[in-house]
């Protein structure tokens, strides 16, 4: 499977507008995060597309062929569903053999799923011992169990702790390189903005943006924070005709000075220009840090903007 | 697809074999039903009247009960679970999932039966083990329909509080008050209801048809005629039919709600 599209895609239930003729193209080799606030369509999305939903409207092509939800695509993919809580009274390993059998998978390949999501040691307790973050983990190793061409994956980063997690980057990463297709649903996108390679953010049932996350930034364009620390003792002059250029070049810019710390945002476009102020009061600056603004405050003005707009 | 169902029925049959609620009525049913044979033991002469009858009345109570907390919370705990979508997810059709969730489930009831009446029969005296074997067909199917009462009940049902609620209400409804609801009809209109009718609603309620069955099959039909129920019986034609109503019925029922439902968490 090299592309998944959903095309024009929509669901209402009554009249509530779950999805309004959405567009989504899925690239093998390529993490996609659906990312956006409550009810606005993530889940209901990832359903159509797992045959849990019936759209009342919209295709699903897979390498440029349509098809439907039956058992040939859902052969194919692999699905951790939020929040899942398997049946207490059997153990991590029996669920696992379960969804083994039922996919066809060899029994050689429960014990190494059971490693690789590392919970091998108690894989023979049951259920009901194990905490949210080893249902997790449970739940990766049912996703991950046939090596699925189309993995899903919704809020996958909940309740893992750091070894959890890494246990999830490195699913991610294994699905890149061979070129298979992962597409999340998350609301903690700033803890995956480096681990994706796609976000399509959704408002209301339609798309808002989508793109690289470096691109998501761009688009947001929220101002970029700066911090630098001036050499009031050695270079007091220098610091002082620093500050000076600085105020003249942005006079509308606020610059907020501690001491010898000295803070000021400005728009992206003008980071050069201003290192080059710096450049030109050499021995003024003790250090210089930027900040790019946290990828939650871009997802945030992106999705306002989007409320506005409409 | 069959892979899916073969592999759900076997996970199915594995967790109710550790269901606290089964096992404790289970236990207790085999209890009873070992109770009843020794006491059919003591009576010297007159086992068969006793132990057959009375392990009849006491199946009828049980068997329902056991069925029911066996089936009510088939779909409706998969849906609280959150894995109602991933089991959906495998290659499976909704109507496979309703069939290998009520085998899986009619095995275990199977042998929560079969231990019982097993119990009774080895506490029994001698000689009615082979009388008492004839209890089996009827409560296996008394069982099997109440499974998939229990199986419509939560294949409907918002969540399983609910369902173990409107089980616990069928449960009373066909165990105790349909036969006291035609009592009371029989009362207010002072006996003047067709036989045919009463007879009718009698074998409609499949724990009545269970026990119609039996007392036949236990006593002849003498009992039936003292209280005017001789046309109770139906011939062995349409008592197939009723049973296969009452098990196939609710199955397709809940195939359908779970098919036509156009969206699942």
């Amino acid at each position: 499977m090299k592309t998944l599209e959903l095309r024009d895609i929509a669901v209402h239930f009554g009249r509530l507008q779950a999805l309004d003729g959405l567009d989504l193209a899925l690239r093998g080799g390529r993490v996609t995060l659906l990312a956006g606030p409550n009810g606005s369509g993530k889940s209901t999305l990832i359903r159509v597309l797992l045959g849990l939903v019936r759209p009342n409207r919209g295709r699903i092509v897979v390498d440029g062929n349509e098809v439907h939800v039956d058992g040939a695509l859902k052969e194919r993919l692999g699905y951790l569903p939020e929040s899942v809580a398997f049946s207490e009274a059997l153990t991590g390993r029996e669920v696992l053999s379960f969804f083994a059998r039922a996919r066809g998978v060899a029994r050689a390949r429960i014990a190494a799923t059971l490693e690789r999501v590392g919970l091998i040691k108690a894989a023979d307790r049951p259920v009901r011992d194990y905490s949210r973050g080893m249902r997790q983990r449970l739940g990766l190793g049912i996703a991950i169990l046939s090596t699925p061409e189309l993995l899903v994956l919704d809020e996958p980063s909940g309740g893992l702790d750091q070894d959890g997690l890494a246990v999830l980057w490195s699913i991610l990463d294994e699905w890149r390189a061979a070129g298979r297709i992962v597409l999340m649903a998350s609301h903690e996108i700033a803890l995956l903005e480096t681990r994706v390679d796609e976000v399509c953010l959704l408002a209301s049932g339609r798309r808002v943006a989508d793109g690289t996350p470096a691109a998501l930034r761009r688009l947001a364009a929220l101002p970029l924070r700066i911090q630098m620390r001036l050499d009031q003792n050695g270079h007091a002059a220098d610091a002082k005709a620093l500050l000076f250029s600085m105020r003249r070049a942005r006079p509308e810019a606020e610059i907020v000075e501690h001491d010898a710390e000295v803070e000021i945002e400005i728009a992206q476009s003008e980071l050069l220009p201003l290192l080059d102020i710096g450049a030109r009061h050499p021995g003024a600056l003790r250090d210089l840090r930027v900040q790019e603004p946290p990828f939650d405050e871009v997802y945030r003005r992106l999705i306002d903007t989007a409320k506005e707009t409409r | 697809m069959m892979r899916v169902a073969r592999a759900l029925c076997l996970l199915e049959l594995r967790e109710r074999t550790r269901d606290r609620w089964v096992l404790v009525i289970s236990a207790l049913f085999a209890l009873l039903a070992s109770a009843v044979g020794l006491y059919g033991r003591s009576a010297e002469g007159n086992a068969a009247a006793l132990t057959g009858p009375s392990l009849v009345t006491l199946a009828s109570l049980f068997v329902p009960l056991v069925a029911l907390a066996l089936g009510y919370d088939a779909i409706v705990g998969e849906r609280e679970r959150n894995t109602l979508g991933l089991l959906l997810s495998l290659p499976v059709s909704r109507g496979e999932v309703v069939l290998a969730k009520f085998a899986g489930r009619g095995i275990a009831l199977t042998i929560a039966v079969l231990l019982g009446l097993g119990a009774a029969m080895l506490a029994a005296a001698e000689g009615e083990a082979r009388t008492l074997a004839m209890l089996i067909g009827p409560t296996l199917l008394l069982g099997l329909s109440f499974v998939a009462i229990g199986m419509l009940v939560s294949t409907l049902a918002s969540r399983q509080s609910v369902a173990a609620s409107l089980v616990v209400v069928i449960w009373f409804l066909f165990a105790f008050f349909y036969d006291l609801g035609l009592l009371g009809l029989l009362v207010a209109t002072d006996g003047d209801v067709p036989q045919w009718l009463i007879a009718a609603l009698v074998v409609a309620n499949p724990a009545g048809l269970y026990r119609i069955q039996l007392m036949t099959a236990l006593s002849g039909t003498e009992t039936l005629s003292d209280v005017g129920l001789a046309s109770a019986l139906p011939g062995p034609g349409v008592t197939a039919a009723i049973w296969t109503a009452w098990i196939l019925g609710p199955l397709a029922a809940s195939a359908a709600a779970l098919s036509l439902r156009r969206a699942f968490r």
